[in-house]
């Protein structure tokens, strides 16, 4: 079933243009000249209930301007949205009980008292019945691990406990569809991995919708098969994060721990990627030889002890997006 | 939303017990803001006895109902005062994702809020009461609350559309700030002593008047009101209260509308 | 171990910080026009207040009506460079621990306050100019002689930094307690009232006076308004331009020495 359905949307923003220096700061006291700027255009995708899917883009490419008009903060210049049947900025009370909103940068936590008073305020406001309240805090505790600092003040919480606590109140009423905004920012390890667990279990246990949107391509490897990537407020690429990988992708690096201290390794097929000692690096377009080839040639030339193939990861054919734009991806690739 | 309500107080009172000190020293300013206030009317009046007729004691109890229907106020609704802040901080979104009415959502934000003032209000209007010689009879006791009541709205009111404002022009520091020592100016001396066009403004345009000078020309049993209306008009406040609550709110929605629209 | 050398001075840095406060303040109009738009409104409605007070009581002695509403409009046009807290982002870097990165650069940290405050405080005071054009329309204020002036001048920019002083000082406790606010406003109020702002001290009873003369909030208004308005003539020009210096020169020591203690509290502990 469709959860969130975007039809053509768009969003432009008017906004004052400054002028340098001193001058320009008094001349702006009497007069001021705007511009309009395209946040988002021709948004157009939709969701299926129970979905993980990555919302990525650069700084400013127009993310959470989508965001907010998903969660009903902003109207929509045109086009429509829906999220699990209702129109957000039209009926934004009802779509605030659907939705779960964590932003990595802005907790929603009293940070003068303890967690389990800011879990009773939320109780309140979106009116959980006490044994779902007692229920799901009794489970999100024992995920994440929250018993150990319920009863401290959010001020004197690490900031990964106090992510831990903003998950929770964010789940507290069972919404339907989350929305992570760069959920594990500024985290270590452990920390970004519990959150992830969670994030997991989740969409698993209760088939709870999430939008990811991140700067940490860990989350997205970690998290989704499906990700949308938006560039300069339009949706660039929409499908399986692996068909990318599959069809953007296209070298492999061979790693060739050497037996012996052999000077110059050249091979066929395939360009120098920097040398450790005995560890060699060899990159190669999977297009035009086979791994297997290679490999053979490899063989054949030199004696070696330990061989092995790496994957590009997600981060780097991202980035190439980013930099060389859509159009430089193979014209095969249906979006 | 009344669960709502009682977590929010609930929280108030909790924050409230872990700032002791930060509450002791925001219980002190209330007296000295309060204090500085009727030590300055007094002041005036010991060099000049008489303002249109009116003492110091009159002066006093005038005072009073205005302190009264403010503490009330900041009691009730100290987070309508913040919107300008969390607009600029972007924490307003976060009230607009909530399944409640965004301004009820403001109000309901907890804070350091003690009714500490109020409590200092009552007080004082207890003892300028006796002082001025006000009678004291069922009527009195009967009205008095509807008439704070009233002033509490009016001045809801009024901080409704300076927070509305912050939707245009994000920064309203200032105006918030002229609009409270305006309403403190306008409810401090008896209207007569302004222009016919002040007074008009007080009474019809911002009702600050509403708020303390005609009740109290009512229970002061002074002769005439000025505009030549009948003191009994005092007893209206409750109901200018509530309209010009009613248009403050119709503008915060077309407010909120335009924020939607457009962001910040 | 390589040699520990001071650099030397350079004005151009604070330029620059006093520069920057300036446009930084000149980014709100709203707040700049709905300033001079109170200004107005405020003298307007002190005149009606001094009006009706005169028109029934019998002009205290030495201040007749003219003369209070010079004093209360030259009052609130010192007002709108005395009540700005030009000293604020000090305790703005202190709460959000900001401070620490001033203390990496090259600079002296409370000249970077003062210029970033004197910054503010210009911007405000180029306010004065509209707002005296508006405040001739509404009420008539006397002009003094030239040698009262002189005397008004050199009173005022001393209660100027005795005002900066306090506010220093005021703004330097967030070293130690981050909750300031309430302090803040209770010494505004008290200044407001006991500096003579709202009401020339002179109407204090007699027995108060002494006492209020000698507190340092009347350093900041009462001494130059009454100086302005010839309450304080050209005889006790030295001993009131004096008792501003005193004050000055103490809270000025007090500024230093809590700068010390709240800074090596920073440097030691990290904040």
């Amino acid at each position: 079933m469709t959860i969130i359905e975007t039809v053509d949307l768009k969003k432009v923003f008017r906004s004052v243009v400054r002028r340098p220096g001193l001058s320009g700061a008094f001349a702006a006291l009497f007069s001021r000249e705007f511009e309009e700027k395209v946040a988002v255009e021709n948004v157009n995708f939709s969701l299926q209930e129970g979905e993980i899917v990555g919302y990525l883009g650069p700084n400013g490419a127009g993310k959470s301007t989508t965001i907010k008009m998903l969660t009903g903060i902003l109207v929509p210049t045109s086009g429509v949205v829906r999220v699990a049947g209702i129109v957000p900025s039209e009926h934004r009370q009802q779509n605030g009980q659907n939705i779960g909103v964590v932003f990595g940068q802005r907790s929603q936590l009293y940070w003068d008292l303890p967690l389990r008073e800011s879990f009773e305020l939320l109780r309140a406001i979106y009116d959980v019945p006490r044994d779902r309240f007692a229920q799901n805090l009794r489970h999100f505790s024992d995920i994440l691990d929250l018993d150990r600092f319920m009863g401290t003040p959010v001020r004197q919480l690490s900031l990964g406990e106090r992510m831990r606590g903003d998950f929770a109140a964010a789940m507290l009423h069972d919404p339907k569809i989350v929305f992570l905004d760069e959920p594990t920012i500024g985290l270590d390890v452990v920390a970004k991995e519990a959150i992830r667990e969670f994030i997991a279990t989740m969409n698993r246990e209760r088939g709870t919708t999430v939008v990811l949107t991140t700067h940490d391509l860990a989350d997205v490897e970690r998290l989704t098969r499906r990700i949308i990537l938006i560039d300069e407020g339009t949706v660039i690429y929409d499908g399986l994060l692996a068909r990318l990988r599959e069809e953007y992708g296209t070298h492999r690096i061979l790693v060739v721990t050497l037996a012996e201290n052999y000077p110059d390794v050249e091979v066929e097929g395939a360009q120098p990627n920097g040398r450790d000692g005995n560890i060699v690096r060899l990159r190669f377009n999977r297009h035009e030889v086979a791994a297997e080839t290679l490999i053979r040639r490899v063989l054949d030339a030199y004696r070696i002890t330990d061989i092995s193939i790496e994957e590009p990861d997600i981060d780097s054919i991202v980035r190439r997006i980013y930099t060389e734009g859509y159009n430089a991806l193979p014209a095969a690739l249906p979006i | 939303m009344l669960a709502v309500y009682g977590q929010h107080w609930r929280i108030n009172v909790l924050t409230a017990l872990e700032y002791r000190e930060n509450f002791l020293l925001w219980a002190a300013f209330a007296v000295v803001y309060h204090g500085s206030a009727i030590a300055t009317l007094w002041v005036v009046l010991h060099t000049f006895p008489s303002m249109n007729g009116w003492d110091f004691r009159d002066m006093a109890f005038l005072y009073g109902l205005w302190m009264t229907a403010h503490a009330l106020h900041d009691t009730l609704f100290f987070g309508v005062g913040n919107v300008p802040e969390y607009v600029r901080d972007g924490e307003f979104d976060r009230l607009l994702i909530r399944p409640l009415d965004t301004l009820f959502a403001v109000i309901v934000i907890p804070g350091q809020i003690f009714p500490d003032e109020l409590i200092l209000a009552l007080v004082y209007l207890g003892i300028t009461t006796w002082y001025a010689g006000v009678r004291v009879d069922a009527a009195f006791v009967f009205c008095v609350p509807f008439v704070i009541l009233g002033g509490t709205l009016i001045e809801l009111a009024i901080n409704v559309i300076v927070a509305t404002i912050a939707f245009w022009f994000v920064r309203v520091d200032a105006l918030r700030w002229i609009v409270l020592q305006l309403e403190q100016e306008f409810t401090r001396y008896p209207i007569g002593i302004y222009t016919r066009g002040v007074r008009l403004f007080l009474t019809f345009v911002f009702p600050f008047a509403f708020m303390n000078y005609f009740p109290a020309t009512y229970f002061l049993h002074k002769p005439e009101s000025a505009l030549g209306l009948p003191p009994a008009v005092g007893l209206l406040s409750p109901v200018i209260g509530l309209t010009f609550l009613g248009v403050a709110y119709a503008f915060w929605r077309f407010g909120l509308d335009r924020y939607k629209g457009v962001g910040h | 171990m390589a040699l520990a050398v001071r650099p030397p001075f350079r004005l151009e840095p604070y330029l620059e910080f006093g520069k920057k406060a300036i446009a930084r303040e000149a980014t709100y109009r709203f707040d700049v026009f709905t300033s001079i738009g109170s200004f107005a409104l405020r003298i307007y409605l002190l005149r009606m207040v001094w009006v009706a007070l005169y028109a029934r009581n019998a002009a205290p002695h030495g201040l007749p009506l003219h003369a209070i509403l010079t004093y209360s409009a030259v009052a609130l046009l010192m007002g709108l460079v005395l009540d700005v807290d030009q000293v604020s982002s000090l305790y703005t870097k202190l709460h959000d621990g900001s401070i620490v990165s001033d203390f990496m650069r090259p600079i002296s940290v409370p000249l970077y306050f003062f210029a970033d405050g004197t910054g503010e405080v210009l911007f405000h005071a180029s306010l004065i100019v509209p707002s005296l054009v508006l405040a001739l329309f509404i009420v008539h204020i006397d002009v003094p002689s030239g040698g009262t002036l002189a005397a008004f001048a050199l009173s005022f920019v001393l209660g100027y930094f005795v005002g900066f002083c306090i506010n220093f000082i005021l703004n330097c406790t967030a070293f130690w307690t981050l909750e300031i606010h309430a302090v803040q406003l209770i010494v505004t109020w008290l200044t407001d009232l006991l500096g003579g702002e709202l009401v020339p001290l002179v109407f204090f009873p007699v027995a108060l006076q002494h006492a209020l003369f000698a507190l340092p909030f009347a350093a900041m208004f009462s001494t130059p308004l009454l100086i302005y308005v010839g309450e304080i003539g050209p005889d006790r020009y030295a001993s009131a331009l004096g008792i501003q210096a005193i004050w000055l020169v103490v809270l000025a020591l007090a500024s230093v020495v809590i700068w010390r203690a709240g800074s090596r509290r920073i440097v030691v502990q990290g904040g």
